[in-house]
């Protein structure tokens, strides 16, 4: 039984795939309707680390639809060595960076982090009901960005350092930061 | 691995995967992608155009630096000109009254309408380097007119009204650049 099922997970793992490269076989030759099945099989994903890095709904929007925009063209340089939606992930991370980094208001966020409202919020009342999500977005800029390419996203920080243009210390400094600042927010400080 | 590190990476793991958007993002998606194909169609109706003998002398023409110059400066004229405090939605404008929702897709394309009979106006007698670019710019006014009718039910969409203003800046550049005095080809 359970071997039967472990070939029909296999099955449709492989039917999956297949599908998928189709579909990308398809909007690499200019495939619009392949492009826009794309577009709903990753939003999802995507918005999510856009959300995540950004901290603001409307900036998060923006920044996925200029991931899409910039992946249509970018589309070529997928060579299939990894799979599409790491590959995609990577093109996400790096293109709402830069995103970011073009808003008005970029320098002064990044530095003005001391002043930041968040720096105010009480600590959780009760660390088991504790909602990361929303602890992440309201870190000051730097450090959730270094805390969700780190923690969550997995990159190195000397690859963090290169990405947000800073010391690879710096990188650490603001994960530490981080922790630090979710551990009172999660009401952990008496440890 | 302390207590928090511990609970942190337990909620690290819990995390979604995915979000939605609350808003349909990829109408714009398609819009912007629709322009850029536009654009390209642009750049290579003025490469094809010219026929005979006189085609690989205006290619020719057409990559020299003055041209590129005249675009740029075409480009430049556009830029402010869509920056002008009439347009601005900037909060720290002040005393210029503030357009907001349709009204400024409302102004902007009234302000293009004049621009543009401005320029063929004054371009009337011009000898023309292109010969369908008036293809090209009904093809460019398709673009700006599904772009409003996407503003219409979501007039605040920045992305939607750079966008808008992106064609409109093409249709300049396309008249200038397709009247544009042989000399300054050279």
């Amino acid at each position: 039984m359970e071997r039967t099922l472990a070939k029909v997970t296999n099955l449709t793992n492989d039917d999956e795939s297949q599908h998928e490269a189709a579909v990308l076989l398809a909007a690499k030759q200019g495939d619009k309707v392949a492009y826009k099945t794309l577009y709903h099989n990753h939003v999802g994903r995507v918005y999510a680390l856009c959300f995540r890095l950004t901290g603001d709904r409307g900036l998060a929007e923006d920044a996925t639809q200029e991931v899409f925009i910039q992946l249509w063209s970018k589309l070529d340089r997928f060579d299939g060595q990894s799979q599409f939606s790491t590959w995609l992930h990577s093109v996400s991370a790096n293109v709402t960076v830069s995103y970011l980094r073009k808003q008005r208001n970029w320098v002064q966020r990044m530095f003005n982090i001391e002043t930041s409202p968040a720096m105010e919020m009480p600590a959780e009342a009760d660390s088991s009901q504790v909602d990361l999500e929303a602890l992440v977005v309201r870190l000051p800029q730097r450090a959730r960005m270094v805390f969700v390419l780190h923690a969550i996203e997995g990159y190195r920080h000397e690859e963090i350092a290169q990405m947000l243009d800073m010391a690879v210390g710096t990188s650490k400094a603001q994960f530490h930061r981080a922790k630090q600042l979710l551990k009172t927010w999660m009401g952990c400080e008496d440890e | 691995m302390n207590k928090f590190d511990n609970a942190l990476k337990a909620e690290i793991q819990r995390l979604p995967k995915t979000r939605e958007p609350e808003r349909d993002l990829w109408r714009g998606i398609e819009l912007s992608l629709h322009s850029q194909v536009s654009g390209k169609a642009d750049e290579n109706g003025l490469n094809n155009e010219p026929s005979g003998q006189d085609k690989r002398g205006t290619i020719a023409r057409l990559s020299t630096k003055p041209w590129l110059a005249m675009a740029a400066s075409a480009m430049l004229v556009s830029v402010i000109w869509f920056f002008s405090p009439a347009f601005t939605t900037d909060e720290t404008s002040g005393e210029q009254p503030k357009l907001a929702g349709y009204a400024l897709v409302d102004a902007l394309s009234e302000q293009q309408d004049d621009q543009m009979t401005s320029l063929l106006a004054s371009y009337d007698s011009a000898p023309e380097l292109s010969e369908n670019w008036q293809a090209q710019l009904k093809e460019l006014d398709d673009a700006a007119g599904v772009i409003k009718a996407a503003l219409k039910d979501d007039p605040n969409n920045r992305a939607l009204l750079k966008m808008l203003k992106h064609v409109y800046q093409q249709q300049i550049t396309l008249i200038e650049r397709v009247h544009a005095p042989k000399w300054q080809q050279i």
